[in-house]
């Protein structure tokens, strides 16, 4: 195989990356000073090199444990449960939630082999009875899928801690309530708060 | 390139890019498809967030002749089951049916009667009571396997035809595909032993009855045999995983 060939093939393997965008990226660098490859190549060395799990959270990190997990000023009595590291950033760039987080791995998916020992619920069962969370949050994506998975989560962990709440799903900021589908609207009405 | 309306229940959904997902479709017009649905991760796209797993409605597909994967125009969804998400016995049950449908029905083939099986099905588990959610997706599943026309035989051998009505236990042979008779047994070894209450219940769901009282140990016994039965009568080798997982996995109410 030519190494022309080599790199689309791999980059073929990317989600979204389709075989012809592989040969287009490709050429790309091509055209491009050698440097630019070098660095990219770099980049990805470093990356399998440094990035690993948190061994408390399971958050993607360089350092164990996690800036999160490590910081003094995080309030340890509040522990959001998440799918993927990915969720971890974009509550993050919030900057609304100061408790700690838990990641799971993915969510129950029978269709992809993936059931309920294939998360990680043992790791968080064992943080919350270890002592010191008041309050678990499930913020795993409002799909049904997300919800099963939730629903697994609840029943594992609410037997050790006071509060296990549910984030709230409902119409979008900049919806229209005049288009959004009955369901969403449906959860947005039980989910209502008093003002 | 025609564009097809046709009803269609989702039966798998993955991301495919940041803003993309796969969807795999049963339709009742054009069997089962899998679409690519463009946008459909964006907070305001134009399949709006209902497009879940199990929802049925009316999907607008571009059909390619010779394509793998077909583009979704649209998809208005006219019935949502969320409560199949509200119990894991039902997610289990629900999503073993899905891949039944994904491993055994047939692309670009219309089968309105498979296609209302399943609704039929998915809609009995979305309203079972948690203890009743494992009978419920027996009776979809051997429902779905009698539309697909290979309903296992049960009151004759299934070798030699000979009548083996009997109200005691009978060897049943997945490969041959139903009970046998004593002397075909003798010659084709393994299989299982039914009792003639499994047997009767196998043929209540296979023509869309209900089995009440079924408790959770016969329940298991039913799935692993629905599961060995489907494996046997598949021809690529692939594990059912969401059979698998449905049978194993610690899904039901404690
Ligand atoms: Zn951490
Ligand atoms: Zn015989």
């Amino acid at each position: 195989m030519s190494a022309i060939d080599e790199l689309a093939a791999e980059l073929a393997k990317l989600p979204g990356v389709g075989r012809k965008t592989a040969l287009r990226l490709t050429y790309h660098l091509l055209k491009q000073p050698p440097e630019t490859s070098r660095r990219l190549a770099a980049a990805l060395e470093r990356l399998v090199e440094r990035v690993r799990r948190c061994s408390v959270c399971a958050n993607l990190t360089e350092e164990d444990p996690c800036a999160i997990c490590g910081d003094p000023r995080r309030d340890r009595g509040i522990l959001c449960v998440v799918e993927e590291a990915s969720d971890i950033s974009a509550i993050e760039r919030t900057g609304e939630f100061h408790g700690i987080y838990h990641v799971l791995g993915g969510r129950l998916s029978p269709l992809d082999g993936i059931g309920p020992e294939d998360l990680g619920v043992q790791q968080l069962v064992d943080r919350v009875t270890a002592g010191g969370v008041r309050e678990v949050i499930l913020a795993t994506n409002p799909s049904l899928e997300g919800e099963a998975t939730a629903l697994y989560v609840q029943r594992q962990v609410g037997p050790h801690v006071a509060v296990v709440s549910r984030i709230a799903r409902g119409i979008p900021v900049g919806g229209d309530l005049e288009y959004a589908d009955g369901v969403t609207i449906a959860q947005a009405i039980s989910a209502r708060r008093e003002m | 390139m025609p564009l097809v309306a046709t009803d269609a229940i989702v039966l798998h959904a993955f991301d495919y890019s940041e803003s993309s997902r796969i969807l795999r479709l049963a339709t009742r017009e054009a069997g089962v498809q899998s679409v690519l649905a463009r946008g459909a991760r964006r907070a305001k796209s134009r399949f709006g967030t209902a497009l879940d797993l199990f929802a049925q409605g009316t999907a607008q597909l571009y059909l390619k002749e010779g394509r793998d994967l077909q583009t979704l125009a649209g998809f208005d969804v006219l019935h949502a089951r969320p409560a199949l998400g509200a119990d894991l016995g039902r997610f289990a049950a629900a999503s073993a049916l899905a891949e039944l449908v994904l491993r055994f029905g047939t692309v670009n083939e219309a089968h309105p009667a498979l296609f209302d099986a399943l609704a039929h099905a998915l809609d009995h588990l979305a309203t079972a009571e948690p203890a009743q959610a494992s009978e419920a997706g027996l009776a979809g599943a051997w429902h779905l396997v009698a539309q697909l026309g290979f309903a296992p035989s049960l009151g004759a051998c299934s070798i030699c035809h000979a009548d083996v009505r009997a109200d005691g236990p009978l060897p049943f042979s997945h490969v041959a595909g139903g009970v046998l008779c004593a002397g075909c047994a003798r010659t084709h070894p393994g299989g299982r032993t039914l009792p003639s209450a499994a047997r009767e219940a196998i043929a209540t769901w296979s023509g869309a009855g209900r089995v009440h009282g079924l408790d959770a140990r016969e329940a298991r016994a039913h799935q692993r045999l629905l599961r060995e039965f489907l494996q046997e009568h598949l021809a690529d080798g692939r594990l059912l995983r969401a059979f698998e997982a449905w049978e194993h996995g610690g899904w039901s109410a404690p």
